[in-house]
């Protein structure tokens, strides 16, 4: 493929720990753009897209899911010594995502209730953020990301400056789309204020309570906010899930569910 | 467009009746202009501003109840088009859009840069309530006052003809009436329109006004009908109950910058924004590049910000408000306080939106009273109109008689007053004057039943010369002027005078009071010190209050000799004696600058609230009503904002020294 008289195209891969692939899709859906992006960058990795393998060094790797299984743990470190931007991706690789949960049960009960052989299962006991393991360069929240921030993102790489990622409430974006706030019209249970934005407020937009798939903002008052569901009649169980559901290990999500673990017995 | 602030005469008095069922004509003859109208109609659980294009998109019988952090829709079970108040989004939607392009950028050869062409839809804003002119004429200076002005905003105003509305209903969260815009329109309308049980009272503010409200079938309203709409809006005032202590909220919020309640506030706070992103006047903004992938063209977006938002007050360095109080503090003062020293008004029109929209029920009236207490206003003259009050002319009045105070103090009673002099109240001085000789301030430290006492330390020209008076002499006297003590304030409290030396001359009239009514009073007590016994003032009437049960006295001297039997120390020593609850204490303190400023820290750290202290000031003076320059203290006229001033009032300026 042409590479317009340049440098030769970044060396990108796009791995996988333990996820659901849905980010790695969001890559393949960029269907306007993905042609301007292979153009730019050589993908020479990306099991979901091709079984065509190639080893490193890359310039830049996608992970995706979070650090689950035994064998992570030296796949990721692996990784990251092939990678010389390491981007990760999606709210597993983030913050743990979903799996996490285990993070507060009793991970062999779990894997037992769930498995037939439960011991044919090589698991960790807790899911946990890929940055916790290594040194992560940047990374794009949400389950699945966004789009425009991984194009934003890519073209940051190419035109060498920063990605211009913000991080402020789901509010922010509700209020520029003109979204009439659910939390105080309807009394809907919404994680807007205390996660980042970047999705462009994707549930609000359909009449649905943001999840809190893209993660704590970085001044996040869960603390509070958690109380005010708790005020406004909310049981402690639904509290819990709120925060647990998709980045619940990230702080300060982490501290409110714990607290709220223990009121909830 | 931009209309004028107040419509001409003739508009203003030419009303119109349009009937409900006609309201639709005036849609469509605002439609049939071209314009784009935008008006209240439901969507998501509220009324919102949108495109109406006929009268059936208008929220008929609809009402909106609201509290903090609570919106909900209710039928009100009738056809009345604007029952509701205020909805989420602010008008700023179309005047300043949440987005906005407003530059593009190239590199393909040599660099480019783009400016993006304002682009305004004619559009009619239909429901405008007197909160929301009051927001679009705040954001006209924000954008359009200065050096530097924002074109698009400009283009899109000037292209927006406005239906404005009276209110007729309110809303818990809206207090209008506290931020003077409102309920009543006051003009920036092309059209005014106030709802009636039978319809609509109408009148035009502008010619484009007047040309659509000649294509409706309307009539001269009935008497009742134009009682009816006045009725109306006044009873929003009515329903909107007492107004905010908003008076001087601007300095009163500058001297909390360290209230604790900052940080509780900010522990509630969540710092979504919601606030800032529905206030009708917040204006803050980002840009956003959106590059193309090989970077060789762009466009800048403007977005809406929020000052609560962790990156708005960054630099490479760190974060200049980098804690949540720091950011709360900066908008409610911004709003509130430092927007009067920006753009000559305050920041907010009392909407109410940022307390409806706040997720975690923040009232902002609450915080506000909590953080910046409530005080009574600025002590004013009231009492008596004062006489002869210009410099030159001067009320005569003879002298009764003249008695030695101490070595060089002395008091002259004077008789034969204009009645307003004995009308005045303690703490109120006069200008006195001789020919010959200028004229001195001096309180009055007595009143009588037809005299008034001036207690005079011969240290002038002219205080020297009265001093040598003898009676049956005439004087020239112009007042009574300034402040007074405020001695209702202290009613149920422990009244506690505090004077030094000379300075219970401006208290005598206090203490008489007191001592007169000293069972409206919790107790009644003067804390007196002086250099030396011999220094002491009004030694016969210290010696009768000392006696009586009305006050306590307790007096201290700084030297003394061997008779004297009596406390020695300066006054703040005699403080060891208060054994009240302090908070219950109403402060009255005149003496010399330091000994007035121990005596206020030492009543503030025993727990006396500082809008329950008043000091009366010194300065120079010529004129004695404000016009000589002379007396001022950091932007008061000791003469007419004061002598008399509640400490709060002065702030940090009371303990600066060369103020």
């Amino acid at each position: 493929m042409a590479t317009a008289g340049r440098t030769a195209r970044p060396r990108v891969a796009v791995a996988k720990f333990a996820s659901c692939d849905g980010c790695q899709l969001t890559i393949l859906d960029l269907e306007n753009e993905l042609l301007e992006i292979v153009s730019r960058f050589d993908i020479v990795e990306f099991p979901e897209a091709t079984s065509r393998r190639s080893p490193g060094p890359y310039d830049i790797v996608f992970v995706e899911g979070s650090i689950s299984a035994p064998e992570h743990l030296d796949a990721i470190k692996e990784l990251r010594k092939q990678a010389r931007i390491l981007v990760t991706i999606g709210a597993c690789a983030t913050a743990g995502g979903i799996q996490a949960m285990r993070n507060w049960a009793d991970h062999d009960a779990y894997r037992a209730a769930v498995y037939e052989h439960p011991e044919w299962i090589e698991s960790l006991a807790t899911a946990t953020p890929v940055s916790d393991h290594v040194k992560v360069d940047a990374e794009l929240r949400g389950c699945p990301i966004d789009g425009g921030q991984l194009t934003e993102l890519l073209t940051a790489v190419l035109v060498g400056r920063r990605p211009q990622i913000r991080d402020e409430a789901v509010c922010r974006e509700c209020k520029r789309k003109g979204i009439v706030c659910m939390v105080v019209a309807t009394g809907e249970a919404c994680m807007g204020p205390v996660t980042t934005s970047g999705c462009n407020a994707l549930c609000p937009t359909y009449d649905r309570g943001c999840f809190g798939c893209f993660g704590p903002r970085a001044n996040a008052n869960a603390r509070s906010w958690s109380s005010g569901l708790l005020k406004s009649g909310r049981p402690p169980e639904e509290v819990w899930r709120l925060f647990a559901g998709f980045t619940g290990y990230a702080e300060p999500f982490r501290t409110v569910i714990t607290e709220l673990g223990k009121t909830k017995g | 467009m931009i209309t004028s602030p107040a419509p001409s005469q003739t508009a203003a008095a030419r009303q119109w009746f349009l009937a409900r069922e006609d309201f639709g004509a005036m849609v469509e003859a605002i439609r049939g202009t071209g314009r784009c109208v935008i008006g209240p109609t439901i969507r998501e659980d509220a009324i919102v501003y949108d495109e109406i294009h006929a009268a059936a998109d208008l929220p008929i019988g609809w009402r909106d109840v609201q509290t903090a952090g609570r919106y909900r829709l209710e039928h009100g079970g009738d056809t009345r088009v604007f029952g509701y108040s205020v909805g989420p989004t602010p008008w700023k939607r179309f005047t300043f859009p949440p987005n906005l392009t407003i530059a593009a950028a190239h590199r393909s050869g040599a660099i480019g840069f783009d400016p993006a062409v304002p682009d305004a839809p004619q559009v009619a804003f239909l429901g405008v309530r007197a909160c929301e002119i009051a927001a679009l004429a705040i954001q006209d200076r924000v954008f359009l006052g200065g050096q530097f002005t924002d074109e698009d905003f400009r283009a899109r105003r000037s292209a927006a003809f406005i239906v404005a509305v009276q209110c007729t209903t309110s809303a818990s969260t809206c207090f209008c009436t506290s931020m003077g815009t409102g309920p009543e329109v006051r003009g920036g309308y092309d059209i005014l329109l106030t709802e009636i049980d039978e319809g609509f009272v109408i009148q035009a503010g502008s010619p484009g006004g007047a040309a659509i409200v000649a294509k409706l079938p309307t009539r001269r309203p009935s008497h009742a009908e134009a009682g009816a709409a006045v009725d109306n809006v006044e009873s929003v005032r009515t329903q909107m109950g007492e107004p905010l202590p908003m008076a001087g909220i601007a300095d009163r919020l500058k001297l909390q910058l360290d209230n604790p309640r900052w940080a509780q506030v900010a522990d509630r706070c969540v710092e979504c924004g919601n606030c800032t992103m529905s206030c009708p006047t917040c204006f803050c903004t980002s840009v956003v590049e959106k590059s193309a992938m090989d970077g060789t063209s762009s466009t800048t977006e403007r977005q809406w910000d929020s000052c609560f938002d962790v990156a708005f007050a960054k630099v490479a360095g760190g974060d200049f408000r980098a804690r949540p109080r720091d950011r709360y503090r900066q908008w409610l003062t911004h709003k509130f306080s430092t927007w009067w020293d920006q753009f000559g008004s305050s920041g907010c029109v009392g909407c109410g939106r940022c307390i409806t929209w706040c997720p975690v029920r923040i009232d902002v009236r609450e915080e506000l009273v909590a953080i910046a207490p409530p005080i009574a206003p600025v002590i004013r003259p009231v009492a008596v109109e004062p006489v002869a009050a210009s410099p030159g002319t001067y009320s005569i009045a003879r002298l009764a008689s003249i008695r030695p105070e101490t070595a060089d103090t002395t008091t002259l009673t004077l008789t034969d007053l204009d009645p307003a002099f004995l009308s005045g109240r303690p703490g109120q001085f006069v200008m006195i004057a001789l020919p010959a000789f200028p004229a001195v301030p001096i309180s009055i430290s007595r009143f009588r039943a037809n005299e008034i006492d001036l207690t005079i330390r011969s240290v002038g020209a002219t205080s020297t010369a009265l001093d040598t008076l003898h009676p049956g002499a005439k004087v020239g006297l112009r007042g009574p002027l300034g402040t007074f003590w405020p001695i209702e304030e202290a009613y149920g409290r422990h009244a506690v005078v505090v004077a030094g030396g000379v300075g219970l001359s401006p208290l005598h009239g206090l203490v008489d009071a007191l001592v007169a009514n000293h069972d409206r009073f919790e107790s009644v007590s003067l804390f007196y010190g002086s250099r030396t016994p011999e220094d002491m003032l009004f030694r016969d009437d210290l010696a009768a209050w000392s006696a009586g049960k009305a006050i306590d006295v307790a007096i201290t001297v700084d030297r003394a000799g061997p008779e004297w039997k009596g406390r020695v120390g300066v006054v703040t020593t005699l403080f060891d004696m208060i054994s009240w609850d302090c908070t219950k204490v109403s402060a009255f303190v005149v003496g010399p600058e330091r000994m007035m400023q121990a005596s206020v820290q030492g009543l503030i750290s025993k727990g006396v609230p500082t809008d329950r202290i008043c000091v009366s000031m010194e300065r120079h003076m010529e004129c004695g009503i404000g016009l000589c320059g002379h007396c001022q203290m950091a932007g008061r006229f000791v003469c007419k904002d004061g002598p008399v001033f509640r400490l709060n009032d002065l702030g940090d300026m009371f303990n600066r020294e060369g103020i």
